[in-house]
């Protein structure tokens, strides 16, 4: 579980680290809506500037970005496989055979990968910057105007909040009930389909069971401490907006509007 | 000496920023026929070191070597299945294990994992539930049901019925109430006597290792600290300050008793020998 | 007169139609006490915890809290009167650090943002948690996790704090920790105090023993007079300390001594009748 990068949250100590939540989330809407309009390479070179700029403020490293990156390349793959099989468009760069590969199909897939790029670039921005209580309760801010129409933005970010804090232990209880089955001769790795099954199995039932163990202790817990769901509550933690989350966002907000006059120029 | 244990040293999630050596160059010796206690603080390598001996967790370093078997670090272990039917391991909490419809067909499933045939397993079954004292109206019952105590005892029959000649036990008594512990205690003494099997007991319960143990294993930051005979163990008594850990209230008692004045005999290690002893001298006195 | 701090007068629950958990209890606790409750596994203990912090709903009969009757309109009230530990150190730890996780109570009682911080550090100095502070769950002891669960009902200033076998899954040297944290806060405040237990020292240390047994109640009284019924008791699979049972072993030998709940007690008497000659 140790390997897997992306969405993950490195302690450090940077400007970014340091900035707004909301403010981190909203500048990384509008950058990932720029990065779904047409700017051509041009523009696709000038955000990777800005988004690069952004990872050294961070103090992250760019490794760390790659490492979240391959697990798309077979996806990538299979999508040059997919353009070159359907795009018949462009010129024709060589042939295999009777087959045709034209320039389009390869411009497509890597005008999608750059794009991916771009996409984990800032979202890791995000996700590495940002504590997940943080994330949380950036995304409940956000949500408050829509209470109004119904949205219980409370209910949802003190659900994200649980889920992220029980993560770890539930992974401890996965291999701790993995180990326990592998002791009566349960082979989690190879069998026949038939053996896998139980095998599956005999991870899932008690996983489910403490689970639902685990639910209840919580919720008689969380009741006996005075919480209703709905109720007026204060909050503890408070986000207050800087110079720095202004300029963040206004920096983002400029990068959208540059890239929307750029697509239209080209 | 069924299971020798040499050099072995087991490092958590090696080249990383988590990186931790839990075992450190570990050599033992374990009898066969004997119940052994290992104690030591949360966090001193116990568990990790009882992993190693059913496979589960493969050396760092060392070796280990159980029955006919060796497990040397670095090389690719032959027959790590059957190793684990030689060796039942029993964690902490085993009732979380428990996954089929039926009692019966949860027992039967680890002899069923070991190629024996339906019918055997059944039978294995039946046997393993009759010694943790689960009667056959429970048979076809969901294991999920059950109380607390009961739900252990099918867990631990689950592991019996796979008929290993060691069992490990990571602290089988926790969280039972004083009753169910005794009942508990009293099972694998009849396991370790009438049916031989050798028997290792994670515990942090003194009166455990006092009341049923031959033998004693104190782990500490990885490493074994002291391995002795029980009586020996306790007779010495600086290990046990040092770790502080409470000891056997007998002993304290006893202490008690030598620090006012009382001449009490090495041998009285039971409540009703230590009361004979105390009768003399208060006899002699009134 | 004193007051009673809890009144239980014929309380009834079932989990299922039928199937009796507790049947006509009363009892009642006075103001200030440690009171432990004791019983085997499956005797009902718990479930009182859960139906005097009104986490379950009676059948019948009435709870009184600090002159309060629990019932649904009562109920935010007497939550601001009371605390309950639970048993599995996991399971209660809500914030992702130690100072959310103290807050979580203040937020749902609504105190104001500023008055936090403060309250948050004095209570986490009371179970000796202070540096503790901005620690994750996954790096503390379950024995630092139960403190953390006490600094936590202890912020909201209850009179009454309700252990369910808090000290259960925790190692010997959480345990002892925990004990003193108890000992200690009643000590210096005047906390009334129940604790559900299996641990015999912490029953003979407490004021009063409510004795469960299949549901019912079976004995309220001191330590003294619970443990002096030593048949009794091994009827309802409940120990005795070791200084009953040596009792029995010297008497057995034709010595008689008093009914001692502690070795020390027991210790005292018989150095006394060695230095009678």
């Amino acid at each position: 579980m140790g390997n897997i990068t992306l969405g993950r949250y490195i302690p450090m100590d940077s400007p970014i680290h340091r900035c707004d939540p909301r403010g981190k989330i909203m500048a990384m809407l509008f950058v990932l809506i720029a990065v779904f309009f047409p700017v051509g390479w041009i523009g696709y070179g000038i955000l990777f500037c800005l988004i690069s700029f952004t990872i050294v403020l961070a103090k992250l490293k760019f490794n760390f970005i790659w490492r979240s990156m391959k697990p798309m390349l077979f996806m990538l793959c299979f999508l040059l496989v997919i353009n070159i099989l359907v795009v018949k468009t462009g010129t024709v760069l060589f042939t295999i055979g009777d087959f045709e590969i034209y320039s389009d199909a390869v411009l497509n897939t890597l005008y999608i990968a750059v794009r991916l790029l771009l996409m984990i670039m800032v979202t890791t921005c995000l996700t590495a910057t940002t504590k997940p209580l943080e994330m949380t309760l950036g995304i409940e801010d956000l949500l408050k105007p829509f209470r109004k129409i119904g949205v219980p933005a409370h209910e949802i970010a003190m659900l994200i909040s649980i889920a992220l804090r029980f993560i770890p232990d539930l992974i401890e209880e996965t291999q701790r009930i993995m180990k326990a089955q592998e002791s009566r001769g349960v082979d989690m790795k190879e069998g026949k389909l038939k053996e896998k099954i139980m095998a599956i199995l005999s991870l899932i039932v008690p996983l489910f069971v403490s689970a639902f163990q685990r639910a209840e202790d919580l919720a008689n817990a969380m009741e006996a401490r005075g919480y209703v769901p709905g109720e007026k509550r204060t909050r503890y933690k408070v986000l207050h907006m800087q110079m720095r989350d202004y300029i963040l966002l206004g920096a983002s907000f400029l990068t959208l509007v540059g890239m929307i006059v750029l697509s239209r120029v080209i | 000496m069924s299971i020798s244990i040499q050099h072995l040293s087991y490092i958590y999630s090696p080249g990383t920023p988590y990186e931790h050596k839990a075992l450190d160059d570990v050599n033992l010796q374990i009898e066969e026929g004997k119940m052994t206690a290992i104690i030591g603080h949360t966090g001193s390598g116990k568990s990790t070191l009882v992993q190693h001996l059913n496979g589960l967790l493969l050396p760092s370093e060392g070796k280990i070597h159980i029955f006919d078997r060796e497990i040397i670090a670095k090389q690719k272990p032959k027959n790590l299945k059957s190793l684990r039917g030689e060796v039942g391991l029993v964690f902490q909490f085993p009732e979380y294990q428990l996954f089929e419809e039926t009692v019966l067909k949860d027992v039967s499933f680890g002899p069923k994992n070991f190629n024996v045939d339906e019918e055997t397993a059944i039978s294995r079954a039946k046997e393993a539930l009759a010694l943790v004292g689960i009667g056959e109206e429970y048979y076809e019952r969901s294991p999920l049901e059950l109380s607390g105590g009961q739900k252990r005892r099918v867990a631990i029959a689950g592991i019996l019925a796979m008929n290993p000649r060691v069992l490990v036990l990571d602290e089988p008594t926790a969280g039972l109430d004083p009753s169910g512990t005794r009942k508990m205690m009293e099972l694998f003494k009849t396991l370790n006597k009438e049916h031989a099997k050798t028997i290792l007991l994670v515990t942090h319960d003194m009166e455990q290792v006092y009341g049923y143990c031959d033998d004693v294993i104190v782990i500490k930051q990885g490493k074994i600290s002291t391995q002795a005979k029980v009586s020996e163990f306790f007779d010495e008594g600086n290990e046990i300050e040092e770790m502080n850990i409470l000891p056997p209230a007998l002993l304290r008692m006893k202490k008690m008793l030598r620090e006012v004045g009382f001449k009490l005999d090495e041998e009285a290690k039971d409540i009703q020998s230590l009361a004979k002893e105390i009768a003399k001298q208060v006899k002699k006195h009134g | 007169m004193q007051k009673n701090i809890v009144e239980v007068k014929d309380l009834c629950f079932e989990y299922e139609e039928g199937a009796k958990t507790i049947e006509h209890v009363s009892f009642s606790i006075p103001e200030g006490s440690y009171t432990t409750i004791i019983g085997h596994n499956g005797s009902g203990k718990s479930t009182i915890a859960k139906l005097l912090a009104g986490l379950l709903e009676k059948k019948s009969g009435t709870i009184i809290i600090d002159g309060i009757e629990l019932n649904e309109e009562n109920l935010v009230k007497i939550r601001n009167k009371m605390g309950i530990v639970f048993q599995n150190p996991d399971n209660q730890f809500i914030g992702s650090t130690v100072r959310d996780d103290i807050a979580f109570g203040l937020e749902n009682h609504c105190v104001p943002q500023e008055e936090m911080d403060a309250i948050i550090e004095t209570n986490a100095e009371r179970v000796g948690m202070s540096k503790y502070l901005e620690h994750e769950p996954t790096k503390l002891s379950g024995g630092q996790k139960q403190r953390v669960a006490i600094a936590g009902v202890l912020a909201m200033k209850p009179k009454l704090l309700i252990f369910d076998e808090a000290t259960s899954m925790l190692d010997p040297r959480g345990k002892s920790e925990i004990k003193k944290v108890i000992k200690e806060l009643h000590k210096e405040s005047n906390l009334s105090i129940i604790s559900i237990t299996h641990d015999l020292d912490e029953v003979a240390a407490s004021d009063l023993v409510v004795v469960m047994h299949k549901g019912h109640v079976d004995t309220v009284d001191t330590p003294h007079g619970v443990f002096d019924d030593e048949a009794k008791l091994k009827e309802m699979h409940l120990d005795t300390p070791f200084s009953m049972k040596l009792r029995r072993a010297l008497e057995k030998e034709g010595v008689h001594v008093g009914n001692h709940i502690t070795m020390e007690g027991m210790v005292k008497e018989l150095c006394q009748s060695l230095s009678n000659t």
